[in-house]
């Protein structure tokens, strides 16, 4: 069942990375072109703007992930013989996979129509004009360091790992081990237990997180552009959001290996969703809305948002809207099946 | 009836409870007095585990009650815990801390603090024979000792009523008797203990039994109780020179109906023969076995041991 869901959600290629133009040409060439890179399948056509702020505020929030601007000469240039057609794209790359994907796309698409473009109107080959270069600037991650990429996702998804694996070994291990019974009939409330078992596994979960971003900044050269405490403060959100989780694969495994491996099953769901392998505009319509529960999606982009586009909460808000949201209802759940689990054993 | 709950320490009453079509407890009737040794003997998977756990709060009965110490125990589980020791089938200590540090531990969670912790460690260490082992990881003790120390700190709050879920399985037969030895100090001292195990010889050590099986309860009252009142017949005790052989010719004649026998059962190199009128019969067998060519050095007429009436009611 997982290998299937992976399987339909990453085999696609990367399709339908939404796109934003600003057309200051206004004419039927730049018009083929966006129709050209849109029936390429990488891009959907998010929408036509006039604003560079527009595309600046679109580009934060990850809601496009590339924006095409056509100078207003752009066809007077390509028309004529000695002209020198500029364009301008921007992608978001602080993800790689979409990112090198654009590029290759656009880059193919750029080729081809210079060629259709002088071989129609001129007559002449391909080879007689150096046709056009398209100026692209990777933005959040200029230099397109690998780094850039998939270190933050690596440090989010670590803390994920972390907190679902030392929950989850709370209880199936007292299970395993024979003490959970003995543990349950002392003179401790249920919510004294689960407090005594939760409290160390935050406090591991927000050190190993504290000298992760650490290592990530000072090894690996990764920015810090957002807020910092903004940063820390929703690291011990999310952390309660997977305490929960973990506390419910405790209660149900009956020894540590059983809940090793539903800690696999889960955590690999969660990693399709992230984007981290495949970006979840790629998906299935059906899998994006279910993207939208998966709180380490929103814990991703967070992460990303403020490390590498110093997004605040301004423009975060949907995000941590969300994951504070999903924080409750998976805690609250979590704390009566937990209590329940313990209570009537 | 309120009476009656007021002199014991466990009062049952048509307790069951049932997994899905399995049903683990059938309404079982039991009580326990203060101050007594109380058994609860049956075979593996006969629901001794499952009425602990129902006692102590973990399980919810299906039907019917149980009050432990006075307190329905459906409701306030909490009430009851801080008076009672559990000690369960697996080894219940912390086997990665050390004796004094699982000691600690469980002062601490019944709330003993200081120099009265310390004397209670200092008393439970001495029980179990660990002294200058303090600071040993309990992982690297024998199982004597494991067991030993299990029931010093399922006792360190000094509780009204102990339960000990099989405490000396798999624990070898001087550590068993000085386990025993431990529990009998024990209820000199005034506490109760709800004992379950498999072996008769220590079933034979309790005030009170109940002996289940399937989830019922098949006999209840003191060995001597159990053994009038679950034996129907009376026990040969035969020492042939061949006694796998003699065995298979007593029960052919069991089979047969030539010789009215109920249980022919191995006692070690002895025969155990249960049957009705055993004195006017007593001399067919003899002759029987003579006849089969084999030489019976000793045969007489003795009390039912526990494991007699066990194994005759288990049938």
């Amino acid at each position: 069942m997982e290998l299937l869901l992976i399987g339909w959600a990453t085999s696609r290629p990367i399709t339908n990375l939404p796109l934003m133009v600003i057309d200051y040409d206004q004419s039927q060439t730049s018009r083929e072109f966006v129709t050209a890179l849109v029936n390429t399948g990488t891009f959907a056509l998010e929408g036509y703007t006039w604003e560079m702020s527009t595309v600046e505020e679109k580009l934060e929030r990850g809601q496009i992930y590339a924006a095409v601007i056509f100078p207003p000469d752009f066809s007077e240039q390509l028309a004529i013989a000695s002209g020198r057609p500029t364009l301008q794209v921007l992608l978001n790359g602080a993800e790689s996979s979409p990112a090198l994907e654009a590029s290759r796309s656009i880059e193919g698409v750029t080729r081809d129509f210079g060629e259709h473009i002088t071989l129609d109107r001129l007559g002449l080959s391909p080879g007689d004009l150096a046709g056009f270069v398209p100026s692209l600037r990777m933005w959040f991650n200029e230099k397109l360091s690998e780094a850039y990429y998939t270190t933050p996702a690596e440090l989010a998804l670590m803390l994920e790992f972390t907190i679902l694996l030392f929950a989850a070994l709370s209880f199936s291990r007292e299970r395993e081990l024979g003490t959970l019974e003995q543990l349950l009939v002392m003179p401790f409330s249920s919510l004294e237990i689960i407090a005594g078992k939760a409290i160390p596994v935050i406090l591991i979960g927000f050190a190993d997180f504290v000298f992760l971003l650490g290592v990530v900044h000072f090894a690996f050269d990764v920015p810090v552009r957002g807020s910092l405490g903004l940063l820390l403060f929703l690291a011990v959100v999310y952390i309660f959001v997977e305490l929960g989780k973990g506390m419910v694969i405790s209660v149900l495994s009956r020894t540590q290996h059983q809940a090793f491996l539903l800690v696999m099953l889960v955590a690999m769901i969660d990693l399709m969703f992230t984007g981290y392998a495949v970006p979840v505009e790629s998906m299935p319509v059906f899998l994006q809305y279910l993207a939208n529960l998966i709180p380490a999606h929103h814990w991703l982009t967070i992460v990303r948002g403020i490390l590498l586009k110093g997004a605040g909460i301004a423009v975060l808000w949907p995000s941590v809207l969300t994951l504070i949201v999903l924080g409750l209802m998976i805690g609250t759940f979590s704390l009566a099946f937990v209590r329940k689990a313990l209570n009537w054993e | 009836m309120s009476e009656q709950i007021a002199n014991h320490t466990i009062f049952a009453r048509g307790l069951s409870k049932r997994f899905g079509d399995f049903t683990a407890v059938n309404r079982i009737d039991f009580e326990v007095r203060a101050g007594e040794v109380f058994g609860f003997l049956g075979p593996n998977g006969s629901g001794k585990t499952t009425t602990i756990r129902m006692m102590l709060g973990l399980i919810q009965p299906t039907e019917g009650s149980v009050e432990v110490l006075g307190i329905p125990v459906s409701g306030n589980p909490e009430l009851i815990r801080p008076r009672v020791g559990y000690m369960s089938q697996r080894f219940s200590l912390y086997n990665d801390l050390t004796v004094s540090q699982n000691l600690t531990f469980y002062g601490k969670a019944y709330g003993l603090e200081n120099d009265l912790l310390q004397e209670r460690m200092q008393n439970a260490v001495e029980m179990a024979g660990l002294v200058g082992q303090e600071k040993t990881r309990t992982r690297d003790l024998a199982g004597g000792w494991r067991q030993r120390l299990a029931l010093g700190a399922a006792i360190l709050h000094k509780p009204e009523l102990i339960f000990l879920d099989e405490p000396t399985a798999g624990v070898d037969p001087v550590s068993r008797r000085a386990f025993w030895d431990l529990l009998y100090k024990l209820v000199t001292e005034g506490t109760t203990i709800f004992v379950t195990t498999h072996y008769m010889d220590e079933a034979e050590h309790c005030h009170r039994l109940a002996f289940i099986q399937r989830g019922n309860i098949i006999a209840h009252g003191t060995p001597d109780q159990i053994k009038a009142q679950n034996m129907s017949g009376q026990v040969l005790e035969i020492a042939p020179d061949d006694p796998e052989r003699a065995m298979i010719v007593l029960r052919n004649a069991m089979q047969i109906d030539s010789l009215p026998l109920e249980e022919v059962s191995l006692y070690g190199a002895l025969l155990h023969v249960i049957a009705k009128d055993m004195q006017i019969i007593k001399g067919d067998i003899s002759s029987l076995l003579e006849d089969s060519g084999i030489k019976v050095e000793h045969a007489a007429v003795i009390e039912p041991s526990l494991e007699d009436v066990f194994i005759s009611s288990m049938r």
